[in-house]
């Protein structure tokens, strides 16, 4: 299925990326989405997104949900006139068609505090089951983006589960004779008791405060991607201490406060530099 | 004369802003084509509509110029700004004027048409590329036809999955041209084949008042019935029907039958699929639920302490103490407190976190499995009630308490907050807190004692009496004014006060009120604190302080015994009027006079403030 989607993806020109290397609670969140859709340079890349989401995890009792899952993330910036076409058939080359099944697209607005961002679009439903998170973002760390650009968030289990015909996560067959549940169960088990049950305070609290520094200091030096990495830890970090229920409603909304200004401050020093290069070019 | 299409293609539109092109297109046809649309188009893939016998020309108009004496200086400019010589200006009424010609049909649509497609409001729109043009969504095609000539455009599009671009032969086939290829562009149309469909089904259900979305969500309704598997009727059926309509807008049947719209596929295919889907919907549900079971209510209403309520008004555990204090107060016994303490306890379950819908309601559930008798989980499940101005009121005696307590306690923190309803702005819900509040105390026969309302929020609560109450305002704002210590009180002084406005009782009260308000109400600081007996020189003067004392009014008693006795004051005043004369040369005396007249003021004045009643 990811085979199937890298070739399509390729074959119309996207870059083909690889997972990042720290936690991400979404694809969108990747430097390879979120900093490459601000600012006037066209981009076109597709990559595979294990997303990590501590309060979503369930001991790998309950079959439908999971503090850690893959996402398929296409971008095209800007989007084309066709791109729900292109869209339509990336499905179809997944062996979807489309004639025989109900599918619909079912408004679905995003909004990521955290990230400053926000987009309209839809979930798209596959007889029902939302396969697919699709937005035209509109803002990013606080900036309206220059070229409106198109993301497609295909859910994997979720898509596997329907091509499959399979009932939950468990039973997919990962490869032959091997079950996502015989690969993921018992990871999500102890990541669940790490992150509910084991994962410490207040180290956790002090690391948001190293990585909040750290970013700044970076800032300062106009060093934008490694201060997006810290942006990136800080959220994890804040995720993490949600799950343990160390956060206080008053404080989280000063911790999601924290984070938004930190990528706000990135997104401005990314655009900055953007602007550099292209009077460096000229 | 000609009939004219316009389509608007777009990618797929959320029912909401189909809702508001459908509201905005026929205004906006009339101010860009100057005709009424025969027919609306409004879907999910496209916008538009019809109008008959537009006529071929634009009328021709007349513009104003500079007045006629003003000739010399100014009818160069104004001739050449029109493209005519100065000999060709006409005048009319003293002024200079150009008759600029109609134009033709097919000259001025193409501007006509882009002012409709850019006069769209929508709450929420976006920009997609970088014409920077903002709609609800992409708008992807623009097609407008005049009869058989295309003025914009070229084609038209059918269902996204069956069919490709469709020709339109000409402006009025439009509709069944998109018929035949599986789109039904006529909002009504979809919504009459949904519900007859539904209809064939038979026994279907929409609490959550799905169709009106349904009807945006597909272009080709198609309605198929389906089952789940049985083991989920275990679950509470508001758990079964709650997922059923908010996530998946399906309809439930009774047992485990439901319907749902598709917008195309193979039948079997379809229905199979979607009852997958709610399957595992229900499986995920029924772990949410059991976890949230073995949760247990007192563990959950245990977590309360780290939910907000609002900003700034604490957590809901502190809510639940004060609605608790107040529960006590309007007489609550065991049961009612017992469920003030639970009655939060469900924002805290996960349940509620995924369907916020199912508060109260599922917090009654976790109560009846924990073994809480039925007194107390009625009153959680009731505390909600009534949720609307016409809605049911709880049926029993802790569910009546414990939802005036909890609307009480919203007041009167949002008051303090300053969170005031103003204009239609009520994101509390106050309004409607304080109409079930009034509703309560009216239909419920609560007793909610004034005392426990701050100032604003009582008179705010008081307000809604106006409109609820079958008696004239005037009447409603005297009782306000009563001693009468409870909502009820009010309501049924003011009821009386009407009831009884024609009686001679009620005439001598207000008459001796009227009087002694007039002269002595506007001359309060004149008066003296207290009425001193041995200032009183007068026989009339004495004899009112002595009837005054033998008067009897109680706030909240009988208001026929109260008018009786009352009334023994008007002949006694009438004859204080004939003999004393209030403003008396003596300060003293005549601050002692302003004195009595008050004291008789205020002591009919604790029947209400009859100076409100318009005689």
């Amino acid at each position: 299925m990811i085979i199937a989607l890298e070739r399509y993806w390729a074959d119309y020109g996207c870059v083909l990326m690889q997972p990042y290397h720290t936690e991400l609670a979404a694809g969108t969140m990747n430097p390879n989405t979120f900093l490459r859709c601000l600012g006037p340079k066209p981009w076109n890349v597709a990559y595979v997104e294990p997303v990590i989401r501590p309060l979503d995890g369930r001991y790998g009792e309950n079959p439908f949900r999971f503090q850690h899952y893959f996402q398929y993330q296409v971008v095209l910036k800007p989007a084309p006139e066709n791109v729900l076409d292109l869209y339509w058939a990336s499905l179809e080359a997944l062996g979807i068609d489309l004639r025989r099944h109900d599918m619909r697209l079912v408004e679905d607005d995003w909004e990521q505090p955290t990230l400053g961002a926000w987009g309209l679009g839809w979930e798209v439903w596959c007889d029902g089951m939302e396969i697919t998170q699709w937005t035209y973002f509109q803002q990013l760390g606080g900036f309206d983006v220059e070229l409106v650009p198109a993301e497609m968030t295909y859910g994997l289990e979720r898509l596997a589960m329907f091509l499959q015909g399979k009932r939950t996560a468990f039973e997919l067959e990962w490869a032959r004779g091997v079950t996502w549940g015989d690969v993921y169960r018992e990871a999500e088990r102890e990541w669940s008791r790490y992150n509910f049950e084991e994962a410490p305070v207040e180290v956790l609290t002090r690391r948001f405060d190293e990585y909040e520094a750290e970013c700044r200091h970076l800032l300062e030096r106009g060093l934008s991607l490694p201060a997006y990495d810290q942006v990136l830890k800080c959220s994890h970090t804040f995720n993490l201490l949600d799950a343990r229920g160390a956060i206080s409603v008053t404080e989280r909304a000063a911790y999601i406060g924290r984070v938004r200004r930190l990528a706000r401050g990135v997104a401005e020093a990314y655009l900055g530099a953007d602007e550099e290069d292209a009077v460096a070019a000229a | 004369m000609p009939s004219l299409l316009l389509e608007i293609g777009c990618e797929e539109l959320p029912a909401a802003a189909c809702r508001e092109a459908e509201a905005q297109l026929p205004e906006l046809a009339r101010a860009h084509v100057g005709a009424a649309a025969s027919q609306l188009f409004v879907g999910p893939r496209r916008i538009g509509f019809l109008v008959d016998d537009l006529p071929e020309r634009t009328a021709d108009e007349w513009v104003k110029g500079p007045p006629e004496n003003l000739r010399e200086r100014a009818a160069a400019g104004f001739a050449k700004k029109h493209g005519v010589s100065v000999e060709e200006l006409e005048v009319r009424d003293g002024f200079l004027g150009v008759t600029v010609p109609g134009r033709e049909l097919r000259e001025v649509l193409p501007e006509q048409i882009d002012r409709i497609v850019r006069g769209f409001s929508f709450t929420k729109s976006m920009r997609w590329d970088a014409s920077g043009m903002r709609f609800a969504r992409p708008v992807r095609w623009v097609l407008a036809m005049l009869d058989a000539e295309t003025i914009l455009g070229e084609t038209s599009f059918g269902h996204r999955f069956t069919h490709g671009p469709v020709e339109i032969p000409n402006a009025a086939a439009y509709a069944d041209q998109l018929r035949a290829a599986d789109v039904e562009p006529v909002a009504d149309e979809r919504r009459r084949q949904i519900v007859e469909g539904l209809d064939v089904v038979g026994g279907w259900r929409d609490p959550g008042g799905k169709l009106a979305e349904v009807v945006h969500l597909v272009e080709k309704p198609i309605v198929l019935e389906s089952r789940f598997d049985e083991r989920f009727l275990q679950l509470p059926e508001r758990v079964v029907v709650t997922t059923m309509q908010s996530h998946q807008r399906y309809f439930p049947i009774e047992g485990n039958r439901f319907a749902l719209v598709a917008n195309g596929g193979e039948a079997d295919v379809v229905a199979a699929g979607h009852t997958q889907v709610l399957e595992a919907r229900l499986e995920d549900a029924t772990f949410t639920f059991e976890r949230d079971v073995a949760t247990g209510i007192d563990a959950l209403a245990e977590r309360l302490g780290s939910i907000t309520f609002f900003a700034a008004a604490g957590s809901f555990a502190e809510k639940a103490d004060r609605v608790a204090k107040l529960a006590r107060r309007l007489g609550g016994g065991e049961a009612s407190l017992e469920a003030a303490r639970l009655a939060k306890a469900d924002q805290a379950s996960e349940l509620v976190r995924e369907f916020p819908e199912l508060e109260g309601y599922i917090g009654a559930e976790y109560a009846r499995l924990a073994g809480y008798p039925d007194a107390v989980t009625k009153a959680v499940e009731e505390q909600y009630l009534p949720d609307s101005a016409g809605g049911p009121l709880p049926q029993t005696e802790p569910g009546k308490v414990l939802a005036a307590a909890d609307k009480l306690d919203t007041l009167r923190v949002a008051f303090e907050l300053g969170h005031r309803p103003s204009g239609s702005r009520d994101p509390y819900g106050l309004r409607r807190a304080a109409i079930g509040l009034v509703r309560l105390a009216l239909e419920g026969g609560l007793t909610i004692d004034r005392e426990l309302l701050p100032e604003d929020v009582r008179e705010f609560v008081e307000e809604r009496l106006e409109s609820l109450l079958n008696v004239p305002v005037e009447y409603v704002r005297a009782a306000r004014a009563s001693t009468a210590s409870d909502l009820g009180a009010v309501a049924r002084r003011a009821e009386e006060l009407y009831g009884e406005r024609e009686s001679p009782e009620f005439e001598g009260v207000y008459t001796a009120f009227d009087r002694a308000h007039r002269l002595a109400g506007k001359a309060q600081e004149a008066a003296a604190a207290e009425l001193d007996r041995g200032l009183l020189v007068e026989d009339a003067e004495k004899a009112l302080a002595e009837a005054l004392a033998k008067v009897a009014i109680d706030g909240n008693g009988d208001l026929k015994a109260a008018l009786q006795s009352g009334a023994e004051l008007a002949p006694v005043m009438e004859r204080f009027f004939d003999e004393v004369l209030v403003m008396a040369e003596d300060e003293a005396v005549r601050a002692n006079r302003l004195r009595l007249l008050l004291d008789v003021r205020d002591t009919l004045g604790a029947l209400g403030d009859f100076s409100q009643i318009p005689r």
